[in-house]
Parts: structure tokens; sequence; C-alpha cells
């Protein structure tokens, strides 16, 4: 136990870097899911952006320029979801499973192609941390939140500037509107389809970002099964907070922080097979659903499919 | 508004002597296989765009997959698993229900099996039965858990059912590295099971295989052919009718669940002692998307889903030999087999966008019943769309 | 007064249905146009052409003297049309503010600016007496203050002309008197309204012109103080209007349902039921009057089983009720004809055949051992029985009931719910949005039913059903039962006073 506290800085810096990802991801979900399209293929989206990433990086050394890669591979990929659902009224679920089963195969066939059919996995770079002067020194806190990755502090930034948009601009309430009832914002000049895209692109670049985080801050590799599953868990830091960038920022990071502390249970109390800690944020997230599901709540227009007749 | 009125335009009035609307039967066979052709033709550029040739890797996939009655029998016994979580998939979503967890259900029910075998001992006929029951308990109260989950506290099955796959990986894990380790293998792996309790052979081909397509045509009679099926339908059609209507939705739903899990536990023992006879890193891995793939590829039929399994089957056979054969990864496939069901989902999407609808439906006015885009039918109840020849 | 709009001979095409045909509509600056016509006449198809939703297929609009493409409703909130829905477009979960200025280019900034904006707002509150609560979230708002926020909304956008869809249907008498100042003291600043209604009272009273419109093509257009009640109706429907009369019956005391003191949710306006006592006899129709969102949803899942009540009890045939489940209370003898037919009636993507056994799977007459193998011949035999019984007008039984139109879908309800006699009928609006053929047609089964024996309960917000079908009448306000009147020469004066609480 002592060992454990002890190691509550390091802790919260696992915190940070699990959270990061997640909270990507489930900002660009919240987008989606403003504008009405629930999108279960974030898992998908995430691989693609976490293989793109990692491969641009390594192949020309400059993360930044696979962050965008990643960023722009999800958006792509993300836009075969919009066009299904939005133009052809797909079930939305549906085709965020096709994307849960398209992107991963692109990822192990490209990345194949690419590296060949080795079996030892090609080791890339992560990016440097920065350290913020002065906010680094806080205590406890300070070095975990602000000696980070760049693409950490963007993924802050986001946050109040979600806020913002959905709260404060007009463009922000014509956004939500959407989501809640788009016949109504058709008949007031919004042009729900244009803002489903809208959110189909925020949403896939996002997802692929929060992928390419893995693979450019995270580990220095890409391997199948890297997201593990991080993409439903996003989804679920949505509902857990019921839609608002604030509230999904303390969701990810309560997600954040089971995670991390079942990686530091699992070198602490090695006497207790690892599989045991691993399944910690797996059955956290059902456990934090269980108690606090929003059964109703959430955009009102929230995955069904609308229909527009001509234009 | 405006537009679900057109939506739901009037069927052709195209009636078979059996009273079926043909041309939505024709439409549900041909869009499947206009998309499996589809997929290949995309799937083939991007083998062209590699410098390859896609005619000669594709003559490797099926001489690979069809060659001679080893490789035909080996894709069956791919299939198998398929089938089932398949149909586990198709059973849970008639229902309305949409279980990602075939997956942890299937690996769950072969550690039953597994685990059971290996602590009782039991041996020859009575094993194999024993070890198929408790696999089809534990995938049953796999399914369970999500489904008590979801009747309780409205909790969306699509995020507990996945990450209840990733628990029961972990549990497997567990299982193979700790538990039933075998000691003689630096590999993670269980050991293997008895050679009396592995499934009878005909020739080749486990019988697991004959079970699976028994259990098609089981799943398609209680879906079809019961009062009970008919109303698991009705329920994932309309369940505030179904309950207006005085069918115990809840239950149906959690039985839905349950049985759902059940099969896929089910494929799991059948998988375990008719392949692959131990429990190691992999196993079962995948198997739970492929199953949601075939299902709505095959538009939840069972025997459809069936087929379907088949197909993928042999995709999975012949991979391998392509991938020798012209050098391209065998992951092409992966991608070939979620283009089908993009294809076929969106395919099956835009026959009925009214557009479409509209231009199949040109004919000219004059036949009873044959009516204009009827009110709507709305959340509102509005009507947008007029009634004419009451 | 000078002509503001002119629609000539507009013709809207679905597939091979005209909705629309060579329509022709003037609205003169200033004056309250009257859109008359049955359900089905092609109102709402007119209207979505004129706001941008619908392209015509044929025809052309002028826009003071000016030919206009009306190519989005964006492209008519700019020419100063707008629309006030039957349905409201609002978003629930947003406040009135919020729903007024939503998608608004009035105020082109990028932040929302609420003081400025709610100052304009308040201006047009003011000179036009519509009161609004701006801060509320409009699903907390009263039905009638949802409407203002409506009004405002086009108003808020400079409207000229506006489309008020069946307005008046949710509203009491009170609320439709507030309803007529505001139209006119809109058309006295030269504003123009267009009344869609068929409320022949309310039509009357504030039209100054009406065109009416008939199987998608316009009739004829008269001037208000040039004609009458009668004349109109005729026209709407195309022959002369005889509407059936049934006998009233006085029904022997023999209780088949009775509510005593039941109370659900009792602290909520919309939504719950206080202290309801009420019998319906073997033999008669009980009418619960009353203007929607009073407690009917409520009171009619009570009495299908669907809810328990909180308090009190409810008597069946002489017997409490002690197990509140729909399977139960079906099996001893309830039929529901329900409210919303499409979500709770009929399962929308099975066949009608399939609906018309809905209840029925595990009879012997359909089924081997109780449900485990459906016998396809005897239900597809049973349901072309119905199908000729009850004039259900489809191609095969094996189409899907969604394909239905909404009469048609209502017969299915019909023949279902009444096969074997059922002691016990409720029936929850049961023909709206029907056109009146179909409405005669459910009339008709609904008293031949009474004249079996059944007790019916009808709950209907057409006020004008509950007189004609009703024994007796007792009326629903915010939860509570206001008063029990004589289906015989009915006190209507006192009845509409109950119905606004008084």
């Amino acid at each position: 136990m002592e060992a454990f506290l002890s190691s509550m800085p390091e802790i919260l810096a696992t915190t940070i870097r699990m959270t990061v990802p997640l909270l990507f991801v489930a900002l660009g979900e919240l987008f989606s899911e403003r504008a009405g399209l629930v999108n279960i293929g974030l898992d998908g989206l995430m691989t693609i952006g976490a293989f793109t990433g990692f491969v641009v990086g390594y192949q020309t050394g400059n993360l930044w320029l696979g962050v965008l890669c990643g960023a722009v591979a999800g958006i792509a990929v993300n836009m075969i979801y919009a066009f299904c659902t939005v133009n052809l009224c797909v079930d939305q679920t549906v085709m965020g499973m096709a994307i849960n089963i398209l992107a991963p195969g692109i990822a192990t066939f490209a990345y194949k192609v690419v590296f060949g059919d080795g079996s030892t996995l090609v080791q890339g770079v992560t990016m440097d941390k920065v350290a913020i002067p002065l906010l680094s020194d806080i205590p406890v806190i300070g070095n975990a939140i602000f000696n980070q990755t760049l693409l950490a502090y963007l993924c802050y930034l986001l946050v109040p500037l979600c806020w913002f948009y959905f709260a404060r601009t007009r463009s922000g309430l014509n956004f939500r509107s959407v989501g809640e009832n788009p016949q109504a914002a058709e008949t007031l000049g919004i042009n729900a389809v244009q803002m489903k895209y809208l959110a189909s692109i925020v949403c896939g670049a996002l997802a692929g970002m929060g992928g390419a985080f893995l693979t450019t801050c995270y580990t220095s590799t890409y391997a199948t099964g890297v997201v593990a599953g991080r993409g439903f868990i996003a989804l679920a830091a949505v509902i857990f907070g019921r839609w608002s960038a604030v509230g999904i920022l303390g969701s990810t990071l309560l997600f954040g922080f089971f995670d991390a502390v079942q990686i530091s249970l699992q070198i602490a109390v090695p006497d207790i097979s690892y599989q045991f800690f691993a399944m910690i944020p797996y059955v956290f997230t059902i456990v934090a659903l269980f108690f606090f599901n929003a059964q109703k709540g959430g955009p009102k227009a929230n995955g069904k499919p609308y229909f527009r007749e001509e234009r | 508004m405006a537009t679900e009125a057109t939506a739901q335009a009037p069927k052709a009035p195209k009636v078979n002597k059996f009273g079926v609307f043909q041309r939505d039967k024709i439409i549900s066979i041909i869009v499947p296989i206009v998309s499996i052709f589809l997929a290949f033709v995309v799937g083939g550029i991007v083998v062209l765009c590699l410098g390859k040739n896609p005619i000669e890797g594709y003559g490797y996939l099926f001489s690979g997959a069809l060659g001679n009655a080893g490789r035909v029998a080996q894709s069956l016994q791919s299939a198998c698993p398929l089938i089932f979580t398949a149909l586990a998939v198709s059973f849970a979503y008639k229902c309305g229900v949409f279980n990602l967890g075939g997956e942890g259900q299937f690996i769950l029910g072969a550690c039953a099996t597994m685990f059971v075998l290996e602590t009782t001992g039991v041996e020859g006929v009575p094993g194999i039965l024993l070890g198929i029951l408790v696999g089809i308990i534990a995938g049953g109260l796999w399914g369970l858990l999500p489904g008590v989950m979801k009747i309780t506290r409205g909790l969306n099955e699509l995020i507990t059912t996945i990450m209840l796959n990733y628990v029961a990986t972990l549990l497997m894990n567990f299982m193979y590295s700790k538990v039933l380790h075998d000691p003689d293998s630096g590999n993670l792996q269980t050991m293997a099971v008895a050679d009396s309790v592995v499934l009878p052979k005909i020739d080749r081909l486990h019988i697991g295989v004959i079970i699976a397509i028994l259990m098609a045509v089981a799943v398609w009679y209680v879906i079809y052919k019961t009062s009970f099926g008919f109303k698991i339908r009705a329920v994932g059609i309309n369940p505030t009718a179904a309950k207006v209507a005085g069918f115990p939705v809840k239950r149906l739903v959690l039985l839905s669940f349950v049985i759902s899990g059940a099969i896929a536990g089910f494929g799991g023992s059948v998988d375990l002692l008719g392949r692959q006879y131990r429990l190691m890193t992999g196993f079962g891995s995948g198997f739970g998307f492929s199953g949601v793939a075939i299902a709505l590829i095959a538009q939840l039929n069972p025997i459809g889903s069936m087929a379907v399994a088949l197909f993928f089957g042999m995709l999975t056979t012949g991979a391998s030999s392509m991938q020798v054969g012209i050098g391209v990864p065998s992951a092409i496939l992966d991608i070939i087999r979620a283009l089908i069901i993009i294809f076929a989902v969106a395919g099956m999407a835009m026959m009925k966008l009214p557009t479409f609808k509209n231009l199949l439906n040109r004919r000219p006015m004059d036949q009873e019943g044959l009516m204009p885009p009827t009110d709507t039918k709305g959340d509102d109840g509005s009507s947008l769309k007029p009634e004419v020849s009451e | 007064m000078a002509e503001m709009l002119r629609m000539e001979g507009i013709s809207k095409q679905f597939g091979t249905f005209f909705a629309n045909h060579d329509v022709n509509l003037d609205i003169q600056e200033g004056e309250v146009h009257t859109l008359l016509g049955e359900n089905g006449a092609g109102k709402s198809t007119l209207m979505n052409v004129l706001i941008g939703l619908y392209q015509p297929t044929a025809g052309k609009i002028l826009w003071r003297g000016k030919e206009e493409r009306i190519s989005s409703p964006a492209r008519a909130v700019e020419l100063g049309i707008g629309m006030v829905h039957q349905h409201f477009m609002l978003i629930e979960a947003m406040t009135g503010f919020e729903n007024i200025i939503l998608g608004s280019k009035v105020n082109p900034s990028f932040t929302i600016q609420e003081s400025k904006d709610k100052k304009k707002i308040q201006e047009l509150m003011d000179r036009y007496g519509l009161e609004v609560d701006l801060d509320v979230p409009v699903g907390e708002m009263s039905i009638g203050m949802q409407q203002r926020v409506e009004i405002l909304k086009v108003l808020y956008r400079g409207a000229e002309l506006l489309i008020l869809d069946e307005p008046t249907a949710v509203l009491t008498d009170q609320e439709v008197e507030g309803l007529f100042d505001i139209m006119r003291s809109l058309t006295s600043e030269g504003k123009s309204v267009i009344f869609i209604s068929h409320k022949m009272r309310e039509v009357t009273k504030i039209s100054d012109r009406v065109t009416v419109l008939r199987a998608g093509e316009s009739v004829e257009t008269l001037k208000m103080s040039e004609t009458n009640g009668q004349e109109l109706s005729d026209l709407m429907i195309g022959h002369r209007f005889v509407e059936s009369v049934y006998d009233k019956v006085v029904a022997a005391d023999k209780p088949m349902l009775e509510l005593k003191g039941v109370s659900y949710h009792p602290n909520e306006k919309h939504g719950g039921l206080k202290d309801v006592t009420l019998t319906v006899n073997a033999g008669e129709v009980l009418g619960v009057a009353g203007i929607d969102g009073n407690g009917q949803s409520q009171l009619a899942a009570l009495i299908a089983g669907l809810i328990a009540p909180e308090e009190g009890e409810v008597w069946r045939n002489g017997q409490r009720v002690s197990i509140y489940s729909p399977d139960d209370f079906i099996e001893n003898g309830l039929a529901d004809i329900p409210e919303d037919r499409n979500k709770m009636g009929l399962v929308g993507d099975m066949t009608v055949a399939q609906n018309l056994i809905l209840k029925e799977t595990t009879s012997d007459k359909f089924s081997y051992g109780h449900g485990l193998w459906l016998k396809t011949g005897a239900i597809q035999e049973y349901a072309n029985e119905k199908k000729q019984e009850n004039d259900i007008r489809c191609t095969s039984v094996n189409q899907t009931v969604r394909s239905l139109s909404g009469g048609n879908q209502q017969k299915v309800i019909l023949a279902r719910e009444l096969e074997g006699n059922p002691p016990i009928l409720i029936a929850v609006y049961p023909t709206r949005g029907l056109d009146i053929g179909a409405t005669n047609f459910i009339h008709d089964r609904v008293i031949a039913a009474r004249d079996g024996g059944c007790a019916v309960i009808l709950i209907s917000a057409d006020f004008d059903e509950v007189l004609k079908l009703s024994d007796r009448i007792v009326v629903l306000f915010e939860g509570q039962v206001m008063g029990e009147y004589p289906g015989v020469n009915p006190p209507i004066d006192q009845i509409s006073l109950a119905m606004a609480g008084k």
C-alpha cells in the first residue's frame, strides 16, 4: 500500500497520458452526437489514426506530420460512415460496426505492405515532453499535468473551446439543434445534412488524433489491438459526461485514472495475476454506467435517421 | 416528417402465388451477391496497385479453399464457429438487441468446457456432452449479464458487451497462462483436451459442422415458426406495441440475450473440441465481429447467415494460399470482408430510399390497393401525406 | 389592398401520385385567408411548397408581383414567409429565447448577444401581445406559450406572411380567443395570415376569405361575408354532407369498469391523474372530453394496464383489479384502440395478417402445440376473412401494415380488437388524422360494439366526436374529472367551460 501511495505522482502522470486519447475521441463523439450521429466506429477510427500516425511519423521522422495524417485518415474513413448514414440512411450502429471491421483491416494490411510480415514490431520514437515553467512546479499535480507532450496540451485546449462553441456561439446553437430536432432546424434554414457532415469531419479528425496520440506519445510502436476498446470506453464517457465538454473531461479523467491505477497495481502487486488488474478499466466502465447511466438525456434525435425529401 | 411518408411508399404490387412480395425477396438476395462481387473488384484494384495480378490471386484463393477434399473440409471447419457467432447475432438482433459480445461468450464457453473437462476428467461421450453443456451455460450467463444491465438500468448493450469481451479474453489469458498452463510448452497455451472428448470425425470433417448447420435450421424454426419467435420479432420491431399487446417485453429481451450468448458459447465448445483442442493466444479472436458482419450481410436470416458464414470460412482458408501465391498480405481479405458488409448494408438502405422506390414503382395508378405515399408514421403521428381511395 | 402572394397552377407529384394538382391561391395584404380542406386534401403539401421544403412539379409563385423560385426554407424566410407548424418545430431542451434566435441571421454576430437580441424580442412581444417566458426551456411551457414562441420565431425573422397550420387544435376556447386577438393585431399592421383549419365555427369567425381544397385541387375561393359554414362543408367534401346520427342509450346499471379515487403522479399538471372516479356500464359509451394533455394518455394507459395507480382502486366486472399488466387486462376481455396506432397499436414492419393475429399466436386456431408451430394457412385464411369483413384496402394481407394508409391501419386494429365481442373497449383518439369516410366506418363499428353490450370508453380531444358518440360525458382537466353530463342534449357551454377548468 505504501508503495502504491508513494507512486501517486507517477499514477497522476499516467492518468493524464491515459486520459488524453480518450478525451480526444470522446470530444469527437460529442460533436457527432450533438448532430444526431451516434458513431460507434470510434474504435476503428482510432485504429486507422494510430496506424497512420505511426507510419507517417516513422517514415518522415516528423511526428506532427504523423498526427496530422492520422487526423486526415480518420476523416477519410469517417466520410464513408457519414455518406452511408446521412445520405443513404443506413442504421448508424450497423455502419459504426462496419467501420470497426474495415479500419483495422486496412491498418493491418497496410502495415504488412509497408513493414513486411515479420514478427518483431518496428520501433519508432515518441514526442518529447515539454514542461511548462512555473506550472509544472506545482506540487503533486504540476508535473503530472504540465509536463506532457504538446499534443496533450492541444487536447486540454479543446475542452474550453468546445464548451465555448456549444454554449456561447450562434453556430454552436444551430449545431445542437440538428441533434435535437433536424426537421425543426431545417425549417429555420439550418442545413442539417451539412451540419452532420461537419460533425463527421470533426469526429473523424479528433478520433484519428486520439489514435495517433497512442502511437506518437504513448507507445512507440503500432501493434494490432493497440486501441484496446478505447473507442467504446469513450462512448461510455460521453454518456457519463452528460454530453458536455466539461463533463466529458471529468469522466475521461476518471476512466484514465482507473487505467493508471491498474497499471501501477500490476507492478506493485505481482502476487495477483495481472489479468485481473487489466480488467479494471473495462469493469469500471460497466460499473460507472450502471450507477450513473443516463437513460434519458442527450440529444433527442440522436441515432435516428433523418430523411429529407428532395433538394 | 415529410419524407418519412415517401420512405414508406407502397411496395410494388407484384405478388407471386404464395402472396409474397417477390421483388423485395429478390433484392435481398441480389444485393449481397452484388456486394461480394464489388468488394472483390475493389480488393482486386488494391492488389493491382501493389503490382500483383488479382485474377491470379483470386485463383489461389479459391483453389486454396476448395482445391481438394481436405481443403473443403478445412473451409467448412473454419466456417463452423462463424455460423454459431452469426446465429447468435441474428437471434438477438431479431429482438432488437445488438449483441457485440459474441466473442466473449464464445471464449467463455470454450473456457468453461476446458476447465470442466480438465478438472473432472470425464471422458468419452459423457465428457463431450458435459463439456458442451457447461459451454452453453457459460455463454448464456455471459449473455445474461448485459441483459440484466439493459433491462434494469437501460445500459446500452453495445458498450457492455464489448467491455465483457475484453474481460473474457483476459480470463482466458489467465486460464492458459496460469490455471491450466501447459508446463511442457514454451507458448502460452493450455494442454490439449483428452483424445476421447474430441468430436468424432466423418472423414476429415468433425461433426461440429453438422451441429452448426442443424443449429441454423433450429434458429430459423424458432424465429419464424413459433409463437415465441413471433413475439421476439414483434418486440424487436416495436417494443411499445408489443407491450400494449400484452407481451412480456423485458423477459423476452432478457431471454434473447441469454439464448444468443448460449449459441455463441455452444460455438466456443464445439470449436474447442472439434478443431483447436486447446486454449491459446488469439483463440476466438475476431469471431464476434465476423459474426456481426455475416449476420448483417445475410439480413439476419439464419439460413442466409449459414451460407455467408460458409463463404467467409472459405475466404479464411484460402487467404494464406493467396498470400503465398502472389505475395499480398492475407489481411486484404479483412478489407474485402468489411467492404462486403458496407456495400451490403448501403445497398439495402439505398433500395429503401424514396428516390429508388419511386424508380421501381413507376407504373400506372389504376390497381386497387396501390396507394400513393400514405400518411406518415412520424413519432408525432402527424399526417402530411393525403389519404385517398378510402 | 395590394396582392402579397400568388400561387398559380401549382402541382406536386410524389411518384405517380399528385398531392397537389393545378392549385391556385392568392393572398392580399392584411387579410386572414383560410385554407380549408379534409386531411389529405393537399393543404400541407401546398404550404410545404410555399415555405421551400418541397419543390413544385409545375406552376409558379409570385411574391409581391415578382416571380420567385423558393428553393429552400431559408429563401422563404428571406422573402418574409413564416410558418407555424401544427406539430411545433421547437427544440424542447432549449429555452424560448434560444428557440427564437435559432438559425436566424437577424443578428449575424459570432457569439450570442443575449441582451441585445432579447430587447428586440421584447419589442415584438409588447407590440403584438405575445407573452412568453424567454428563459424557460420550451419543454416546460404550456402548449399556448409554445405556440406564442413559434409565432415570435417567425416575426423575429421579419415575416410578412404567417402560415398557421391548425393552430387551434391544441388550445382551449379562451386560448383560441387570445390567438384570434393576436391574428387581428397582425393583420391590422399589414401582415397577412394563412389560417389552416377544418373547425367551421372558427373559420367563419376569423376569415376574410376562404380557399377550399379537395383531393389535391383548389375548388373555389370565396369571401367569408358571402358564404356560410354549410356551403363550405359541402364544397370541402364534394357532395352534400350528411352526418350519421346515432341513438343515445341509457344503459342499465351494470358497471364493467370502475375507477375509484384513482391517482397517478397527482402533482403533474400535464401528465397526472388526481382522484379520478368514473364508471362505465355494459352497453354504453362514456365519452371523456378535454383538451389534449390533461391526463388522457395516463388514463388510457391505466385502463390498458400499462401503469398502476398510486392511489385508489380499479374494479373490473365487479372485481377489484390486483395485477396491473397488459396481458392480464387483455385476458380479462379488454380491447384497446390505443392513442398512437403506429407506436402502440401496430408492429409496422410485420404484415397485415401478422398484426391481425398479434395477440393470438398461441391459440389452437393459429398454431399447433400452443405456439410451437404457427399455422400459416389458417392465419392467411383468417386474415383474408377479416380483410373482407372490415374493408381493409390492401393488395395482400402479406403486405407490411406500415404501407397501409392511416384509415386502413386503424381498421386492422379495430378488426383485431373487436374480434370475439370483448366486454370492455377503450378507444383513444380513434379517428385522429383520418378522413370522413374512415371516421364514419370507425364510428359505426364502435356504436355496433356498444349495441352488442360492450362497455366503451371513448377518450378524444375532438369535442364533436365525443358529443356525437357518447351516452354520458365526463370532462378531464389537469388530471381531474370536472363533472359528468348527459349525452342527450348535452349542455355544450357548460362542458366547454369545464374543459378550460372553470
